[in-house]
Formats: C-alpha cells, structure tokens, sequence
C-alpha cells in the first residue's frame, strides 16, 4: 500500500492525506460509492485507468514532510469524529488522488482539466480552486441533494432563455390605469372591481393549483432522496463584493441560493486552508444552517489553529502568525494548530483555446423542461451557430413548436434566427451594422412575392424607417423621430396589370398604386386645425382627402377633400379652383366663405407632393427587393469575421487567404524560403563556409541529374499508370464484348458509365504524360540557370 | 437723394396703393382667384413698396402679420407708424431721406434692418431690437467712431455695413469695430478673417477688458434688479409683500416727528427698540405664513386644473370615438346608397342615414350634458375648497395682525407712562440738562403730548388696520377671479362644444342633401 502512502489531495491547494489503506479511510471510500454519486454518463464510458498519471510532475507522487503530519493530523480527528458521531457519515478527509489506487479518487485539477471530464467533486474542487485563485472566499462542500441537481437532470427546470422577465411592471400598469372615478358611477366601478377580483382570484387559484401539479410531477417520490451524495462549491459573502453567501452547482455553473430546496444537507466543507464539519441540523435541508465557520459549536474545525475563516484575519495577524509557526514549530504540533501546507497542485492553466473551445469537443446539449439547449463553440460551426434552442410542445422532445438558433462572428451580422415551426415563418435578427440598417426580418421564404416583415435600427436611417409589412395586397411603412411628424405610411396595391412590353423596354415590375395613406403626429408648432393629422392619396379616384388633429377639447376633426380638376379643365379654362372642387368641415368655425387661393395652393403642393410618395413607394419596393436579394446571397455563402484582436485566428485566416489565392507562389516561395534545394547535396560534400570549384561542380551536377531523375521517374509513374488503365479498359471491353448478351440493361448501363469513367482517367492521363514531357527540360534549364545564379555557387560557376 | 427725374407728386401711403402692391405680388394666373377671394390685409405676410415716392408712412396699422416690409427707394424723412407691425422681421428703408432712427421700439422680432444710404447721423432708439441680425447703415453721416460701440447690445448681429461713412476714413476703423463686435462675421458685406481679429484683439485688448468689465457690472446689477422684482412679484401675488421686514413699521414711524423727537429719550429710544423687534418678528410669521398659503392656494388651483384636464381629455376620448364609429358607418351607408338603382330604397336609406345623424346629434349632446354635469361638480368642489383654504388665510392673518395691535397698544400705554413720569419730572424742573430741545419742548405741556401720542397711536393702529384689509381685499379680489375664470371657462367651452355638435350635424345634413339634390338633377 504505498500508494496510498503517496500524497493524496483533497482539494486544490488543501490538503488533506491518507494514511495507510486505513480501514476507515476504507470505509469512506464504501459509503461515497454507495450512495450514487453521479458520474455523467460519457464520464462513465471513459477509461480512468487509461489516463496517464507519468507526466504529472513528482509532486503528485510523494508526500513531504509536513504533509505526513498533516494526514496524521487527520487521522486523529477522523478518530475522534467517529468517536464522538459514531451515527454520522464518515468524513470526506484525505481521499486518494488519482496516483493512487481505483477507486473514489480526487483527482487534482490538473487531470480533470486535461480530460474534461469528472464527477461533482471533480467539478467542484476545480470550481472552486479557479474562485479562489481569483479571491473568492470560496469552499467545496460535501453534502446530499436532490436527484435533479445530482444527476444534471435539468428537464424540470425552465431553460433560463425562457424565464418570462418579472411581471411586475405590468402591476404598475394596472394601478395607473384606474378609471376617474367622476366618470362612472360608483356602483359600477365596484362591480368591476369585484369582478376584476374575482377573476384574479380565480387566476391565482389556478395558477396556484397548476403549481401544485407541477410540484408534484417534481417530486416523484426519489427512494434515494436525501442519500444521494453531491458536492458543489460555496461562496460566501464578503470578498470582491459578494452581497451575499450562495452556493454554484458544479455541473451548470448556476448559482443558488442557500435556502434553495435542492440542497438537503451538508456534511463538510473544505478549501484550502481546513476542513470544517457541519454540526448543525439539516433536517430541513440547508435552509436553516448559519455559515459562519468560526463558530465552533456549529462548525467543528479540522486544524484548530487556522480557525477562523480567512476574511476574518487581517494582514498583521497574519503576518504576525507566519514567524510564530517557523519559529516554534513543536508548540505548534502540541497546539495541534498545524497550518496546511502548500498545494502541490500545479498552477491550473487553461489555455485560450480551451477556454473559448469551453465543452469537450466544443459542444453541449442541455435538456430543459420540454426544450432542448444546444451550444456550440464559436467558429465550430460553418455556419457561425453557436447555441439552439428547440421548445417543444411535450416533454418528449418530439414536438418542435419552435427552434431559436443564436450565431456569433457571422459577417452578415445575423445575430439570431427563430423558426416558428407552426407557423413556419422564420424571424432573423441582425446586429447593429447590416447592410441598409436592417435589424429584424420576418418571413416564409425568401421570395420577394412572398409577406415580408422587415425591422430597422431607425436611428441609423436617414428616412427614420423603423418597420416594414408587405404583402401583396399592401405595404405598411411605420416610422420614428420623423421631423415632418409622419409615423405609418400604408400603400394599397391593385391587381398587377398585365403590361404587352416592346421587346427593349424595361420590365415595370412595381404594383399600381391605389391609395396612400400617411399618418401625422401632432405638431405642436402648428396650431391643430392647421396641422394634417392623416392624409389619404385616392390615386384611381383623383381624390386627397385631409383630416386634422383635434382642436383642444373638440371632438370632431377638420376635413378637407379636395377633388382634382381632370387636366383638360385645368389648362382650357382661366379658373383653376372652383368651389365644387373641394367639401371643407372646420370644426369650430361656423361656415366661412371658402377662400380659393390656399386652396388652390395646397392642392399644388399635394399634388406635387403625391408624385414624390410615388416614387418613395416605387423606391421601397425596390429596397425590400434589394434586401432580399442580399440576403439570399449571404445565406448561400456565409463568412465568418474575425476580430483582429484574436490574432490566432486573425493569422490563420490571413494563410488560408493567401492559400487561396496565390498556392502557387506560396508553394514556390517556400520552396526557396523554407527549404533549402541545395541542402541535401551541400551534406554530401559536408558543406563549409567555403567550397571548392570541383565541390562546387559536384553538387551541381548531383543536383541536376537528382532532378533528372525524378522528372524520368514522375515521368515513368505517368506512363506506368497510363498502360496499366489502357490496359483494363482492354480487358473490360473485351469481357463486355463476351458477356454482352447475357447482361441486363441496368448492367449495362453501370458498365458504360464506368466504361466512360475509365476513358475520362485515361485522357486524363495522356495529357499529363504529354504536359510531363514537355515540361520536363524546361524545368531541367530552369534550375540549371537557377544554380548558377546561387550565391554559394556563383563564383565557381559563373564563367562555366 | 433717392429723388427720380421724371418725379411725380411725393406720396403718402394709402390703401389704393397698398392694394396695388398686394396684388402684384401675386402670380398673374392666380390674381384673378385672389380677387374673388377678396384680400385681407390682416393676412398679408409681405409687402413690396419699393420706388413710389412716397414721402409719409401711413396706413400700415392693418398689417398685423408682416413679416416682410420693403420701403425702399422712397423719400421717406420720418420713420413712423410702423409700431403695429410686431412681427416684421425684415424693414428695408434703405435709399430715403430718414435723418433719425426712432419708431422701431415695438419692432422687437426685426432681424434684418437696412438704412443704408439715408441721413443718419447717430445709432440710437434701437435698445429693444435684440434679435438684430444683419444691420446695413452704410451710406449715412456717421462720424464717431465710438458710437460703434452702441452695437455691443445686439448679442445676434452677425453682418454689419457702414460703409461709406465719415467715420469709415478713420485709419483705425476695421480694427475698431471688429475689436468692439467680436461676434461679428461679416464688415461691410466682407469676411472678418482671423488675422484682423487677431490684430483687432491685439491692438484694443485692455480696452475691451475695461469695456466688458463695465458691461458684466451693469448685466448684474440689472439681474439683481430683475431678481428684485421677481420676488417682490412673488410676495405680492402672496400678498404679503413688503412683510418680511421691518418696512410696515418703519412706514408706521415715517411721519411721526413727535416719536421721534421723543425716541431720544434713553427709555423710549429702548422701548421702540424692542417693540420694532417684535413688531418685526410678528411681520415676518405672517410673511412665512403667507408664502405657505400661496403654494397651498397653487397646489389646488393646478390640483383642479389636472382633474379638469383629465375630465376634459377622456371626454374627448369618447367623442372622437363616438364619430369615429359614425364615421366609418356612414361611409359604409353612403357607398350603399351609391350603389342603390332602386329609387324608393334609396329614399328609405336616405331616410335611414338621417334619422341615424339626428340620433348622433342626441348620443352627442348626451355627452355633453353629462360632462357638463362633471365640470360643474368639480367647480363647485373647486369653489368650496378655495373658499375654505381663502377663510383660513384671511382669519390667520387677522390673528397676526391682532398681535400687531396688541403691540402697538403695549408700546403706547409704556410710551404714555413713561411721557407722563416724564412730564412729572419736568414739571419738578428735574429733567435732563442734555436733552435735545425740542424733547424738552414736547415735555412742557401734558395736554399736548398726550394729544399728540394719540393721534400717533391711532395712525398706527389704521395702519395696520389697512394692511390687513389690503391683504383681506386683495385675496377676495384672487378668490373671485379664479372662480369668475373658471365660470367663464365652462361656460365658454359648453357653447363651443354644443356649437361644434350642431355645426357637425348641420353639415352631415348638407352633405345629404347635396346629394339629393344631384340626384334629382340627374
């Protein structure tokens, strides 16, 4: 049993260690086992015994000194534990890292790291050793919880992507909402109110009730509860601005709170520094405990001289503590106040590629409660895919209702998709930055006749254009922060008309106009009559109808419909405005004799303002064709941006750029660059600074007839190939020819195929044979120039 | 100056002319439509007068809403009767005979002014005109350049030319005016650039440094001033102005020689010293309380505004609904009657239609009432509080002048008793040698002293009598005209709105008839 006589680690730089195959330690190792701790199950199918423990530096095989006093000091206080609570559980102390014997290890973080894999108390020493490398006051707890949290059973939960924001700001809403009571009677406004009640009270019950359903299909009766050991990680309040003590679940990396329900109860806890056993009651799980570890009737402590908690102990006391213990060192050990000695856990490292890769393989799935979670890590996916969720309409996962896919690095600046599989209409959102401002698109296909629902980042347009519908009835334009006030512009479209185009005019592919509609906000510069609140363009019926904003405290709107005189009037006769052109209705003031003039000017304006809305309704058509149009490119080829700040990834993409373009020269280059041709040859001589002319000749000539060689050989390759195919080719013809008669046509047909394959290859070769022949005294030139011109053989050649 | 050859008789303006000119500013295809529309002075926004030899502004008193006003090329001496053209914001006058600027005062929104080429000898009368913009007074008889200075007010002029001028042959006179207009970017219609500024700053530099000094003491003291104002404003719609302090009091003493020959006494210069400071303190309650008040009274009248505008908005709410629904109906209705061959069924609809708008006209009217009925609730409310909150005022302020009186009746017995131990000690010839004489005067005879610290007395005690029936009247007067304003305004609003309904209802009838009567024509 060396082995175990070896050092054995309990948490990152804590440490605790077993003495030899004690029976208890034995019995430590039984009891965690026994009580299911819950390995995930690719960790259950990977091999322990094949990790390989060689590498690990010695640190990791033998115990020193003071760590032998240590596990002594542990086997004491597990004596008297078990003396004193002979009905409790056997503590976590001092478990075998993975050097030492199967089974129920820990395994230093460094393991867990390289393999991605572990059980909770893997996850959670690694956890919580990266916490308190970055200063949380943070600690592994050993304790039992529910099966959900221990087995990573998460498909109760509501995917956190679903949590619905709080509600209460709609609370807000309904108090402000309050009718006047002026306005109603009383009688009613209570009868209302009950009413309102009554249903919310029937709500309530409701919902109460559905929780109650839930509950209960929560709580399948677990015959294990309460056995099933867990470990997960605590942090308590105080250091880097921690308002308040939680506990993180070492599988999900949630945070919870430490009156959560999952956690039943807690054994021990440990970082560090000590070992702290709980001595309080968990019968109603962790709701009740108090986690001030320097409480000693709550908190037993395993090294009595580190007692307190960390955050308790100011730099002096430290200090002051520090030369006490290495000068007296004997007081110590009768104080039993030994100090933990240092980790020999090597500094954890993960490197940035790990780190972005996060998941083994760089992918996850998560199950929720009738949804499914997919992560991948970034660059993965050709696609730029980096999570899916897919919600279900039942809690077998076979009922897509809807899939939301999130993208990260996409040049498009696709952001997020969601397909509405009921509905089959696919919403896409864009980052900041897109091509014409675009920021959401709604649609069922990207064809253009198809309804399209198209949002803006509004602020970045120049129009203020916030959102588009278009179907093919209508176009819905609604803008934001207008300075002509206007907010929604609706288009009607009549049927397409059929047009018989000359061969050489351009296709008019935009809709008849039948009427546009726009509407105003109020501006206040204007006074209300004056200021058009909606105007209606009836372009079949020559017709623009005007209605006003409400003068304060009217109710009725000033109107003006003004007819447009056909063309022929307008130029035969002097008067361009007659009264019968337009019906005027203002409110307020009682009827006044119509003045012609501002009349006759307004409907100018309109006019001409008609014939621009024309052309805007034109021009967006156009837009929403030209999105389309962009947008199905981009699909068809998506690129993947890459900071420049990830100089990694930044450089690859440079190489694979210029791999791309210019292989050629690249291959050449490196040819010249990388390797030097003169290289093999030059060792042969066994190349100095200096050479003699006759050395110089030699590895010039050994260096032609090489390539000379080789271009025979490639040469002779080609050829063989060459022969070889010609000569199966004879043979399968000539077996065809034999066999004609007895072969079905589909026989025949795959022979032909092949027939014409293997002819196609032949071609293929001849030509290159050919090419080969051609070529190969170019080359052989070639480099007989090129060897002249080598500085290391240019003196002795250069007049050869 | 301006004078043509062929001049005819000068004229002065009159509406023949101003006729003519409004007219021709219009295009020659629409003259015809803007005759039969007949023309409104009142609506005219420019007007061109340009070369017609007018000598005498007159008749522009209509012109309510010029903005634009060309006078040039005349042969104008005075400017005058332009003081109804309020929103004029350009006046050319260049190219006349004015010899004074005056007659802008009411001008205040003028931006762009031109006298150039007149008789101008000084830059004065244009104090008001700070939107000022673009000045042109070239051409004219200025001769100091230091008047320049006049033109620091206009904190707007952007473009200045006074070319053409004696002052202008003044070496100096770039570099002066630029140094003194700093905000200036155009001198006689050229680009100041950076480098005369420089100069400009560089030459005049502790010159303006003085200048402005003056101007920034002047701009605090005329703010100070206005604060002053501004809170005395305030005191006063508190009605208790002139209350935080001792100013009643020393109002009370101010024509009171015989207290004050007799404050030189050691006993009564101590027993007005104590009583002012009581007086004071008494004053300054009342002038806290009175401020409390006010906000009291503010907070209710927005108080009811608020309710009434909230009243008023969800009234209004309702009847746009109201026609909104008719509306869309009616359309709905008339489109079917179009399209009705039958003559009979067209009639029933027609019918039917009308029948409908005259139930509108009662679902409207409707509505109004109980509206109505709302306001005049929440008036009375309103009445009821503010007459209680105005009661509570007015009693407070009897108690605090009531302490007032009661000091002022404590001082006179102290004065009488003191004036008469006095008087005892005078008629023993025991007085003071040092006395002032005219004590010793007053100390001669009991009758008069008594006399005369009685009337004293009671001049005092009306005084204070006053303020508070000042204050008392004056919060009446408050009370009645909110009330009066709110009456007004629900009264004023009903009729508009009742008259609104009928002249709606009225036109949907036209409108039906109209088409009747088409149809009866086809």
């Amino acid at each position: 049993m060396d082995v175990l006589e070896e050092k054995e680690e309990e948490e990152q730089r804590e440490e605790l260690k077993a003495l030899d195959s004690s029976d208890n330690l034995q019995d430590v190792e039984t009891e965690v086992s026994e009580e299911q701790v819950f390995v995930p199950s690719d960790v259950l199918d990977f091999d322990w015994s094949s990790i390989d423990t060689s590498q690990l530096p010695s640190l990791y095989h033998t115990n020193s000194l003071k760590e032998e006093k240590l596990l002594l000091v542990a086997e004491h206080f597990l004596q008297q534990y078990s003396h004193l609570c002979p009905d409790r559980k056997l503590l976590f102390l001092h478990p075998v890292n993975e050097c030492g014997l199967q089974p129920s290890k820990l395994y230093s973080p460094t393991t867990i790291l390289k393999y991605q894999r572990g059980n909770c108390f893997d996850f959670s020493v690694v956890l919580c050793s990266l916490l308190l490398g970055a200063g949380y006051d943070a600690y592994c707890v050993h304790g039992y919880a529910t099966r959900q949290m221990c087995s990573l059973d998460e498909t109760l939960e509501l995917c956190p992507l679903l949590m619905k924001p709080q509600e209460v700001p709609k609370y807000g809403m309904k108090s402000r909402i309050k009718p006047l009571p002026d306005q109603q009677s009383m009688f009613e406004l209570q009868q209302e109110a009950k009413k309102k009640a009554e249903t919310e009270a029937a709500q309530k019950n409701k919902g109460r009730e559905e929780e109650q359903v839930t509950e209960v299909g929560k709580l399948k009766r677990d015959p294990w509860s309460g056995l099933r050991v867990h470990a997960w990680v605590l942090v308590l309040s105080g250091k880097r601005e921690v308002p308040e003590t939680f506990f993180i679940n070492p599988f999900t990396g949630n945070s919870h709170s430490t009156m959560d329900e999952h956690f039943l109860g807690i054994e021990s806890v440990w970082n560090h520094r000590n070992y702290w056993v709980n001595m309080q009651d968990c019968r109603n799980g962790c709701k009740d405990l108090i986690f001030d570890l320097g409480d000693t009737l709550r908190w037993e402590v395993m090294l009595s001289g580190s007692n307190r908690s960390l955050q308790q102990l100011s730099d002096a006391e430290k200090e002051k503590r520090f030369p006490d213990r290495t000068m007296d060192d004997m007081q110590e050990k009768e104080d039993m106040s030994l100090d933990m000695p240092q980790s020999w856990v090597a500094p954890i490292q993960i490197s940035p590629r790990e780190f972005e890769t996060r998941c083994s393989q760089g992918r996850k799935v998560t199950l929720y409660k009738q949804a499914k979670l997919e992560k991948w890590a970034p660059y993965l996916n050709e696609n730029g895919l980096v999570k899916r969720l897919t919600i279900y309409a039942d809690s077998d996962y076979t009922e897509a209702v809807e899939v939301r896919e999130w993208f990260k690095n996409r040049e498009d600046l696709l952001v997020m998709r969601e397909v509405n599989k009921q509905t089959q209409v696919t919403t896409d959102y864009f980052s900041p930055g897109h091509l014409l401002s675009l920021k959401a698109h709604s649609y069922k296909s990207l064809e253009p006749k198809s309804e399209h629902v198209m949002e803006f980042y509004h602020e970045a347009r120049v129009d203020g254009l916030q959102k588009r519908v278009e179907d093919v009835k209508e176009m819905t334009e609604y803008f934001v922060g207008r300075d002509d006030f206007l907010h929604v512009r609706q288009t009607v479209f009549g049927k397409r008309v059929k047009k018989v185009h000359l061969a050489g005019t351009s296709i008019d592919s935009s809709r008849p106009i039948v009427q546009i509609k726009e509407c105003f906000h109020r501006n206040l510069e204007k006074p209300a009559d004056e200021d058009v609140a909606e105007r209606i363009f009836l372009i079949t019926e020559e017709t623009i109808s005007l209605t006003y904003h409400l003068k304060d405290k009217y109710i009725t709107a000033s109107k003006k419909d003004l007819f447009k005189a056909a063309e022929d009037d307008r130029r035969g006769r002097e008067t361009v405005m007659t009264p019968e052109m337009c019906i005027i209705y203002e409110a307020g003031c009682p009827e006044k004799a119509k003045k012609l003039l501002p009349l006759y000017e307004l409907l100018q304006e309109l006019t001409k303002e008609e014939k621009q809305l024309k052309l805007q309704v034109q021009q967006s058509e156009a837009e929403v064709l030209n999105i389309l149009e962009i947008r199905k490119n981009e699909e068809n080829d998506i690129k993947l941006s890459v900071s420049m700040y990830n100089t990694a990834r930044s450089e690859m993409r440079a190489h694979q750029y210029e791999a791309t373009n210019t292989i050629e020269d690249e291959f050449l280059g490196q040819k010249e660059q990388g390797q030097d041709y003169l290289a093999p040859f030059l060792i042969q001589i066994g190349y100095r600074e200096k050479m003699t002319k006759g050395q110089a000749l030699r590895v010039r000539d050994n260096c032609l007839t090489d390539l000379k060689h080789r271009l025979i050989n490639k040469v002779n390759i080609i050829q063989a190939r060459f022969e070889k195919a010609v000569e199966e080719l004879q043979k399968k013809e000539q077996w065809f020819q034999e066999k004609r008669d007895q072969l079905s046509t589909e026989e025949e047909g795959d022979f032909l195929t092949r027939y014409s394959e293997a002819m196609f290859h032949i071609h293929i070769l001849a030509l290159r044979l050919n090419r080969e022949k051609q070529v190969a005294p170019q080359k052989y030139l070639a480099l007989e120039e090129k060897l002249r011109k080598d500085p290391r053989l240019a003196e002795h050649l250069g007049h050869a | 100056m301006s004078q043509l050859p062929n001049s005819i008789e000068p004229n002065v303006i009159d509406d023949e002319m101003v006729q003519k000119a409004i007219e021709e500013e219009y295009p020659e295809d629409l003259r015809e439509l803007a005759k039969i529309d007949g023309i409104n002075f009142k609506e005219v926004t420019e007007l061109h007068l340009s070369f017609r030899n007018i000598l005498q502004i007159d008749n522009m008193w209509q012109f309510e809403s010029l903005t634009k006003l060309q006078l040039d090329n005349n042969i104008i001496e005075k400017i005058e009767a332009l003081e109804t053209l309020v929103h004029l914001v350009w006046l050319d006058l260049s190219f006349n005979n004015i010899e004074v600027i005056e007659g802008l005062d009411t001008l205040v929104k003028l931006q762009d002014l031109s006298l150039y080429s007149n008789r101008i000898s000084k830059m004065e009368h244009m104090d008001t005109l700070q939107e000022l913009q673009v000045f042109s007074i070239g051409k004219n008889n200025l001769t100091v350049l230091e008047d320049v200075t006049y033109l620091r007010r206009f904190k707007n002029l952007r473009s200045l030319n006074l070319s053409g001028n004696p002052l202008c042959h003044d070496e100096h006179y770039k570099l002066f005016v630029v140094a003194h207009l700093p905000d200036l970017l155009y001198l006689d219609f050229k680009l100041v650039n950076d480098t005369t500024r420089e100069a400009a700053d560089f030459k005049y530099h502790d010159r303006i440094e003085e200048l402005e000094q003056e101007e920034a003491e002047a701009l605090a003291q005329l703010e100070e001033k206005q604060a002053k104002q501004k809170e005395l404003e305030y005191h006063q719609t508190a009605f208790v102005e002139h209350l935080n302090g001792s100013f009643l009091f020393d109002h009370m003493f101010a024509e009171d020689t015989e207290t004050a020959t007799l404050a030189d006494l050691p006993e009564v210069g101590e027993l007005l010293q104590a009583y002012r400071k009581e007086f004071v303190s008494v004053c300054e309650n009342l002038f806290n309380f009175g401020l409390k008040e006010y906000e009291k009274r503010e907070f209710e009248v927005s108080n009811f505004h608020g309710r009434l505008q909230e009243v008023l908005t969800t009234n209004q709410q309702e009847g746009k609904k109201i026609i909104l629904d008719f509306e869309n109906e009616s359309k709905r209705r008339l489109d079917e009657i179009d399209n009705t061959r039958n003559q009979d069924l067209v009639a029933s609809k027609r019918a039917e239609y009308k029948e409908e708008i005259l139930q509108l006209s009662e679902v409207l009217m409707t509505l109004e009432v109980q509206l109505a009925d709302q306001m005049e609730e929440l008036i009375t409310e309103f009445a009821e509080n503010i007459a209680a909150i105005v009661s509570t005022f007015i009693e407070n302020v009897k108690g605090f002048m009531t302490q007032c009186q009661d000091l002022e009746n404590h001082h006179h017995e102290k004065l009488l008793e003191i004036c008469i131990t006095m008087l005892e000690i005078s008629a023993r010839n025991e007085l003071d040698e040092d006395l002032p004489a005219g004590v010793r005067e007053l100390l001669k005879d009991k009758t008069t002293i008594v006399n005369a610290l009685n009337t004293s007395h009671s001049i005092r005690l009306r005084m204070i009598y006053k303020r508070e029936s000042d204050i008392r009247s004056s919060t009446y007067r408050w009370q009645r005209s909110v009330m009066e304003k709110a009456f007004q305004d629900e009264i004023d609003r009903n009729r508009d709105r009742v008259k609104e309904i009928v002249q709606y209802i009225d036109n949907l009838m036209e409108e039906l008839h109209t088409m009747e009567m088409l149809d009866l024509l086809e």
